[in-house]
């Protein structure tokens, strides 16, 4: 944190001693499984407490708090908006010169266009980490990748189920053509980021968006929008699943981002800031539901920058000027730089130099994805939560 | 309060008047086409060591496409049908930290990416606005795994990539609308590791290995006869495709085999692969785009080459 420039996506650079590192290090890389420091299996998440509907001014809203201390809280906002699209103009000029007024409706139908499909940029999403500026690399990193996974979740239409949802977030803010919903999503963490602030802040977003409700429209088709200023028939954002339907069509929910780190041959889930600093490999893997309600979609993998590589140099004891003889002047230039030294020492910590293996990154978004893994708990966890 | 000393303009935006026949002259069967194979990338123009003033530079162009090329000859519109990629970069350093900085072991890397206003078809601002910064951290993650950092204490090494000619997200002649995801930036990406490890390397820094940067895609295209047909291509250019349903980028180190940026987006569950090939779609794309960043670092490793041997040619 004292040179928040350097603290980009390396969220912040360890203040562990070199033999602190390396015997973390050894810890997480045991073969047979590594032992964290708080006693969790590599695949459990940290204890945490969720609320939603905190915030009475808001759209939809959520806290969440980590044992360890560190809290988020999401206000989601929306606001009606005129669409100003240039083709669609384009279209009815032309179509008002060329074609009958019928035939009009066929044609913008036809043809794909952002009043049909909705925009990405109708979902802004804001950040606010202590100690950052807002147009820090950190906030920025996080809230592009949340926002890209949001908006990037299209589920298809599949048989028999609410089209409400067909064109994901982005299709579920039009209103009509002429109008649609502008979504603000704005976060807010309440602690100092002890931790890398992801995997709160995307549960967090997440149930927010889920409690997240918009009010019933009223007005009909191409009509100006008219809202039911009754409160209670507001509808959700993400439409619940109505009783009456099978149980088989489980509700569209938002996507969540998890970060996974490896450490030797292991892969560890939820890294608290002690793990992550000594971490070979950080990804942040997005998911959702598949449509059919069964397995994972992949929406999108990112590399972190592991803080491990700003990490202090150990020095083993055979380069230490203060254990070595005095009469080791043959290798005294080495021992003045001990970093120029290649060799791994056992138990002296070295920062990870290179990058991730390919496959690692297999095994990483396999651990996630497949049937059973930690992708599937952590959503049912989430879709445990009363909202 | 209006401000009454001047003219205001008007409250709303504007837009500029759009003709009917610049409307008719874009058609869709003006619509540039991938002329090249599957594995097929475009050709790479690298060369290092132009701006003499910095430790090390380098300068990326890709080649335009083929439609690019047949309109400069003949020009049937003065609207360009693609733009290809063109960017400089520049390393200033290893040098000393500031007396104000705090005490680093290691070397600071600041990577700083801005497209030149005039580079993409829609101005950019001479802020760097949340895209630059988010390409910026990218490619700092990309070049981090490659430096030997713990070798430059209480130095810093400045990055900078001006990106005077952009990819296009999609075609041109498409309403302005109709897909909003930013694919073009990918490929940007791309370029600007391939173009920082050269120039990196122009400035003598030594690396573990030179990083090159490829990018593949699942594209989805007109002809189409349904959906759930995606095609895996290597190196796309977003205009000669349709949809592109999911990409990927890669920093990759072939001398070590590791990878040290991943960037994918999108739905990649619907590639169709060959017969008997049973990855997954992402897995498939991941290792298109290293095949990609393969194919870029012959380019870039005779760059270097050549840089050293110009080098060696003035000592």
């Amino acid at each position: 944190m004292s040179n928040p420039r350097q603290a980009s996506s390396a969220s912040q650079t360890p203040h562990l001693s070199p033999a602190e590192l390396s015997y973390l290090y050894t810890s997480l890389s045991l073969p047979k499984g590594p032992i964290r420091p708080d006693g969790r299996s590599p695949t459990q998440f940290r204890p945490l407490t969720a609320e939603t509907d905190i915030l009475p001014g808001t759209n939809g809203s959520a806290r969440i708090g980590f044992a360890d201390g560190t809290q988020a809280i999401v206000g989601v906002k929306a606001e009606v908006e005129k669409t100003v699209l240039a083709s669609d103009i384009l279209q009815q000029d032309v179509e008002n010169d060329l074609q009958a007024p019928s035939d009009r409706r066929d044609g913008a139908e036809s043809t794909p266009s952002a009043a049909a499909g909705g925009h990405g940029s109708w979902v802004q999403m804001s950040i606010e980490i202590p100690g950052f500026r807002d147009d820090d690399a950190l906030p920025v990193f996080l809230s592009e990748m949340m926002r890209e996974s949001l908006v990037g979740s299209v589920t298809d239409a599949g048989k028999g189920r609410d089209t409400e949802m067909a064109g994901g977030l982005k299709g579920r803010l039009v209103i009509n053509k002429r109008w649609h919903w502008r979504l603000y999503i704005d976060v807010l963490l309440l602690s100092q980021p002890l931790s890398y602030p992801l995997p709160l802040l995307s549960l967090t977003t997440h149930l927010a968006l889920l409690s997240t409700k918009l009010p019933k429209l009223k007005s009909q088709g191409e009509e100006d929008p008219f809202f039911d200023d009754d409160w209670g028939v507001a509808e959700h954002l993400y439409p619940r699943p109505s009783p009456s339907a099978s149980a088989t069509s489980s509700q569209i929910r938002p996507p969540v981002t998890l970060l996974v780190i490896s450490v030797g041959d292991n892969v560890i889930f939820d890294p608290n800031r002690e793990e992550i600093s000594v971490a070979d490999a950080v990804l942040a893997i997005s998911i959702t539901r598949n449509s059919e309600g069964q397995g994972l979609k992949l929406l999108s993998i990112r590399t972190i920058d592991p803080p491990s590589r700003l990490t202090q140099p150990g020095v083993p004891n055979s380069e230490n000027l203060s254990t070595m003889a005095a009469t080791g002047n043959s290798d005294n230039a080495a021992a003045a730089n001990p970093s120029a030294g290649q060799e791994e020492v056992p138990g002296v910590w070295r920062p990870r130099r290179g990058g991730i293996k390919r496959s690692v990154i297999t095994e990483l978004t396999r651990t996630v994805l497949k049937k059973g893994g930690v992708g599937e708990e952590v959503l049912e966890g989430l879709e445990g939560v009363e909202v | 309060m209006n401000d009454r000393r001047r003219v205001n303009g008007p409250p709303g935006g504007t837009r500029p008047p759009v003709f009917q026949s610049g409307l008719q002259s874009s058609n869709p069967s003006d619509r540039p086409r991938r002329q090249r194979q599957p594995a097929e990338l475009r050709k790479i123009f690298l060369k290092t060591g132009l701006i003499p003033s910095a430790s090390g530079s380098a300068y990326l162009e890709f080649e335009p496409s083929a439609s690019l090329a047949a309109n400069r000859s003949n020009p049937k519109s003065m609207i360009p049908p693609s733009s290809a990629l063109k960017l400089t970069c520049t390393v200033h350093g290893p040098k000393p930290l500031p007396r104000s900085a705090a005490y680093s072991p290691n070397l600071v890397l600041t990577t700083h990416v801005k497209y030149a206003p005039f580079a993409a078809r829609r101005r950019k601002g001479h802020v760097r606005d949340s895209s630059e910064r988010d390409l910026g951290v990218h490619l700092e993650t990309a070049l981090r795994g490659a430096i030997i950092a713990e070798r430059w204490p209480k130095s810093g090494l400045d990055i900078t990539i001006t990106i005077l000619e952009a990819e296009d997200d999609r075609w041109w002649g498409e309403p302005p609308d109709s897909h909003d995801a930013s694919w073009g930036i990918m490929n940007v990406l791309a370029g600007c590791i391939t173009a920082a490890s050269a120039a990196i390397a122009d400035a003598r820094i030594d690396c573990l290995d030179l990083v090159a940067g490829g990018v593949a895609a699942i594209t989805e295209d007109v002809g189409a006869s349904h959906s759930g047909s995606g095609r895996l291509m290597l190196d796309t250019d977003p205009a000669e495709h349709a949809s592109i349903l999911s990409a990927c980028v890669v920093a990759y180190m072939p001398a070590r085999d590791e990878i040290t940026e991943l960037w994918l987006k999108g739905d990649s569950s619907k590639a169709v692969l060959d017969d008997g090939d049973s990855r997954q779609g992402h897995d498939a794309l991941i290792d298109g785009a290293v095949d990609a960043a393969r194919g870029s670092y012959s380019v870039l490793s005779e760059a270097v080459k050549e840089s050293i041997l110009n080098a060696v040619a003035h000592a």
